[in-house]
């Protein structure tokens, strides 16, 4: 079997967990198609005048820059485990 | 003894017919609200997703006799910095003086000039309203569809105290602008952000009677 090095190994897992935290993030605010929105809009209706309004609150809805952000770090961290990988492999011969 | 009868009535007379003009008058209804309802939206499409946005910061007055609507005039104020999407460096980049500059143009006003094309739809009255509208310090004179829905006597409802007397003026509105018209960003990012801007009023004015 192959050795992994510790460095080469950890950047490894940090592209997967970069990964993973950006899905996940995105999957569990509710896997919006459009930009990130730091707060909500829920419409009431006003009794007397029929006026039906909107009532924006604080809220956390990822977008999808958030799993592409993840994407994108987790493609850095394993272009840099194999960068590390063969340095090391360099100096160990 | 003849004077001494009719005096009475006559007064009666007189205040009726007072009481009459004065009911007949125009009002004038005030559209600060308090309650946070009257509210404005606004949509742009995009290519990744609809841009849509709220504001509340609506005031003004609108002059409205329910017997002659069609003398209806008025003016509604909307703060520019109240417009809010849901992303706050979209709402950065539309208050900033790339787009609507509200430093410097802090309000978007639109004055009704004339009435035209009047009808009852239902419990409405539905006009094509011709005003001025100031966008941007730009103005430009549009016509758009308005619904009038007179509520008499529902002011006191509306604030929870039935002491309180007065009526209540429904404004609704739809239409659409071209951002270029009102040099926002004219010509530019129309890859990025739609041309037509979609906006939609929803605002009650009160009028108190003492």
């Amino acid at each position: 079997m192959k050795s992994v090095f510790p460095l080469t190994r950890t950047l490894r897992l940090g592209a997967v967990a970069f990964f993973v935290a950006g899905l996940a993030l995105w999957i569990f605010s509710g896997a919006r198609i459009g930009w990130t929105q730091t707060s909500t809009v829920r419409t009431e209706r006003d009794e007397i005048t029929g006026i039906e309004y909107p009532v924006r609150s604080s809220g956390f809805v990822a977008g999808i820059e958030v799993p592409l952000a993840g994407t994108a770090g987790a493609l850095a961290l394993g272009g840099l485990s194999l960068l590390t990988q063969r340095r090391t492999a360099r100096g160990s011969v | 003894m003849k004077s001494t009868l009719l005096s009475p009535v006559r007064i009666a007379a007189a205040l009726s017919a007072f009481a009459l003009v004065v009911q007949a008058a125009p009002q004038s209804f005030d559209f600060k609200d308090p309650k946070g309802v009257n509210n404005a939206q606004f949509k742009l499409d995009a290519p990744l997703e609809s841009i849509t946005g709220t504001a509340t910061g609506i005031s003004g007055t609108v002059h409205f006799d329910p017997a002659d609507p069609a003398a209806t005039s008025g003016r509604i104020t909307l703060e520019a910095a109240s417009l809010t999407v849901g992303n706050p460096m979209m709402s950065d980049h539309l208050r900033s003086d790339q787009w609507l500059d509200v430093a410097t143009h802090p309000t978007i006003t639109f004055e009704a000039v004339s009435l035209d094309n009047l009808r009852r739809q239902g419990a409405q009255l539905v006009a094509d309203v011709t005003g001025k509208l100031t966008v941007k310090g730009v103005t430009k004179e549009i016509t758009v569809p308005v619904s009038f829905t007179y509520l008499a006597d529902k002011l006191g409802a509306r604030v929870n105290n039935p002491k309180v007397k007065g009526d209540l003026l429904v404004l609704r509105t739809d239409f659409e602008i071209n951002r270029s018209d009102f040099g926002i960003k004219a010509g530019q990012m129309t890859d990025k952000v739609a041309e037509t801007i979609r906006l939609s009023l929803s605002i009650a004015g009160a009028a108190p009677r003492t």
